[in-house]
């Protein structure tokens, strides 16, 4: 069986063959044998070439985040978005920029309007969290060309807040 | 002794309490907002009272609705934890009125303590050394630009009732005094209603070193040696060790002194704090009393075999200190870690949301006081703090051994946190040679960032990815299955695109 991830944005393929609880596995130019055995629904043990390693394992909607050797390994969904930093921007098309929330959070302010013109660094919009407020800074020169939310609303980091236009 | 205590606090601290409070036979009893419903302190309390909304304001720092859940559970005393209403002398006031103890200090120490200028007004007269600065707030505006002058710059802008960084400027030329008082005076406005700043010498890199004082209500007091916490991130420590590796026995005598007198001098009782700065030249400075019971407090009891929080319950109820300065001792070396749900890498952004998995550390030697579970939702509305993780060792070099081994083994899924942040911290060369101080965060780790994954790791991760895509089982046949393994592999597959397949 074959598998493909996302890390980082970028696809890995691993394929896995099982025999009598071994696995073979191939992955790039790597190919070896792993002993596997389920602690847990969140933990496997797998014993390659003599080395142990406990591997922790949490899913959500589509990622996998695995925990291997005190660090931390996330993987995503093909053909999904989720695999980008929550902080990076989104460009949608024809030059527009989608501004999405950092973290989850409150909108305290939104300092522009539709159809404003807006340098860049400007701040647009501030979301606290946990008692610090966050601002969020116009990456582009540009123009507002939507707004998708007001004070006072929560918001998820998915959470669309305002579309920008690029000057022309 | 009492019978039944309210926690006025939610997260670890409120889990904290509660469990002196079963250790010694009283009842607890938590109050939670709409956002902690589900919080970790509301399952192992006693008895869980609902006091509003999820904004602070609302709810933990409502006193209204506080005191009548004293009053509906008959509650005799209120532990305020830190932060929320622990240092609030109305709130103080108002439970010694109503005939309700507070398990802090009396509300006129209180008071003292918590206005900084009349607390350094108080110290310099008990012959404290105090940085140097304003002994008042003048009535003239040039009478900043004339102290500054006379102090030497650079200065600090500091705000009377301040407190958590709020109002402080750092003001390095005559130019700047004018804009930096305005916007100190700002956001002391905001903060504390009022808008009285006042100005200090600037010690640069210091080491912030600072002395737990215990008191009874008949005014027997002792210290139990100092913590140092100068590893900070915006004014906000964030490892915390004891003993401190720039005191000696001479030098820690004549601070612990101090810090005695500093607390008789405020008529002080309970547990507190006495910060002080150490500068280069080992000269220290009375900074604040921190009127409460710390966040960093475990790292004193596990020196010291002191039960901080217990001390705190006995004091509260008219017990005497039965502690002689003479029989303290400090054991080993103690370092704590804060656990914040924040995002090292990108400035410490908030990172609130739910725990996918987690895994405790555990060992010899680690105590993890903890204010969260697996599948918890973290709430966006208070403070990021998720745990504490607490070493004990013989000496500092092992401590910092088994705070690294310990971080390695705290896996918390799902949000971003400070363990890998922390590990490079306790990692560093300048913090394990013991040179550490408040700069120390800004000038090594600016601009922080994960290490990359290696290749070679990378691979045995997806190839565990990739197994537990298959479908292994864990239990042997014959013993019931869950739900999830009840479905055939076609099924738990699929939700991963298999290359070829389609």
């Amino acid at each position: 069986m074959e598998f493909e991830f996302l890390v980082d944005g970028i696809a890995k393929k691993v394929a896995v063959a099982e025999k009598n609880g071994r696995f073979m596995i191939k992955q790039g130019d790597r190919e070896f044998e792993a002993d596997a055995r389920r602690v847990s629904d969140n933990e496997l043990v797998l014993v390659v070439g003599g080395r142990s390693y406990d591997v922790l394992i949490a899913r959500d909607k589509d990622r996998k985040i695995l925990f291997m050797g005190g660090r931390e390994y996330v993987f995503c969904e093909p053909g999904e978005e989720a695999g980008r930093s929550w902080t990076d921007d989104h460009k949608g098309p024809g030059g527009g920029l989608k501004i999405k929330a950092p973290m989850p959070g409150k909108v305290i302010k939104v300092l522009v309007g539709e159809g404003e013109t807006v340098r860049k660094n400007q701040t647009l919009v501030i979301v606290e969290a946990m008692k610090m407020e966050n601002e969020i800074k116009s990456s582009i020169e540009g123009s507002v060309k939507k707004i998708h939310v007001s004070a006072g609303e929560l918001v998820d980091p998915e959470r669309l807040l305002l579309e920008l236009e690029a000057k022309t | 002794m009492f019978k039944k205590i309210l926690i006025a606090n939610r997260g670890e601290i409120a889990v904290r309490v509660i469990r002196a409070c079963r250790e010694m036979g009283i009842s607890p009893v938590a109050v939670y907002s709409e956002a902690d419903r589900t919080g970790l302190h509301v399952a192992l309390a006693d008895e869980a009272v609902a006091i509003g909304p999820a904004p602070a304001a609302e709810s933990y720092l409502d006193t209204d609705r506080i005191v009548r859940a004293v009053r509906d559970t008959g509650a005799e005393a209120v532990h305020p934890g830190y932060g929320f209403l622990a240092e609030n002398a109305d709130f103080a006031r108002r439970l010694e009125k109503e005939g309700i103890v507070f398990i802090g200090p009396r509300s006129d120490a209180l008071e003292l303590v918590g206005d900084k200028v009349r607390a350094r007004q108080t110290m310099e007269k008990a012959g404290i050394p105090v940085i140097p600065g304003m002994k008042s707030i003048p009535s003239e505006a040039a009478e900043y630009a004339k102290a500054a002058r006379s102090l030497g710059y650079p200065v600090i802008v500091k705000a009377s009732a301040g407190g958590g960084g709020k109002g402080m400027r750092i003001v390095a030329a005559e130019k700047d005094l004018g804009p930096a008082l305005e916007a100190g005076r700002r956001e002391a406005k905001s903060a504390f209603g009022d808008e009285s700043v006042y100005l200090e010498k600037y010690l640069e890199e210091p080491r912030h070193v600072e002395f737990q004082v215990l008191a009874d209500n008949e005014g027997r007091t002792v210290h139990l040696f100092e913590r140092e916490c100068s590893i900070q991130r915006r004014h906000q420590k964030i490892v915390e060790e004891t003993p401190s590796p720039a005191l000696d026995d001479a030098l820690r005598l004549k601070m612990g002194e101090t810090a005695i007198k500093a607390m008789r001098a405020a008529g002080y009782n309970n547990a507190g704090t006495v910060e002080f700065l150490l500068d280069k030249n080992r000269n220290f400075y009375f900074l604040e009393v921190n009127a409460r019971l710390q966040v960093e407090h475990p790292v004193t009891e596990l020196v010291t075999g002191v039960d901080l929080v217990r001390r705190q319950i006995l004091a509260a109820a008219d017990e005497p200190l039965t502690l002689s300065q003479e029989g303290l001792r400090q054991r080993g070396h103690a370092i704590e870690c804060r656990i914040y749900a924040e995002d090292p890498a990108a400035n410490f952004l908030p990172s609130p949301g739910r725990i996918l998995f987690l895994r405790e550390p555990k060992g010899p030697g680690v105590r993890l006081d903890s204010g969260i579970y697996g599948g918890w939702d973290v709430p966006i509305y208070y403070d990021p703090i998720l745990a504490k993780l607490v070493v004990w060792a013989e000496d500092r070099e092992l401590a910092c051994r088994r705070m690294e081994a310990a971080l390695d083994e705290y896996a918390v899924l799902g949000i971003h946190t400070t363990i890998g942040f922390l590990k490079d911290v306790i990692r560093h060369p300048e913090f394990r040679a013991g040179r550490t101080n408040t700069a120390f965060i800004p000038k090594y780790f600016d601009g922080w960032a994960r290490e990359e994954n290696t290749e070679e790791a990378l691979a045995l991760a997806l190839a565990a990815a990739a197994i537990d895509e298959t479908g292994l089982r864990a239990r042997p046949k014959g013993s019931p299955r869950t739900k999830e393994e009840t479905a055939g592999p076609w099924q738990t597959l699929g939700r991963w695109k298999m290359g070829g397949a389609d």
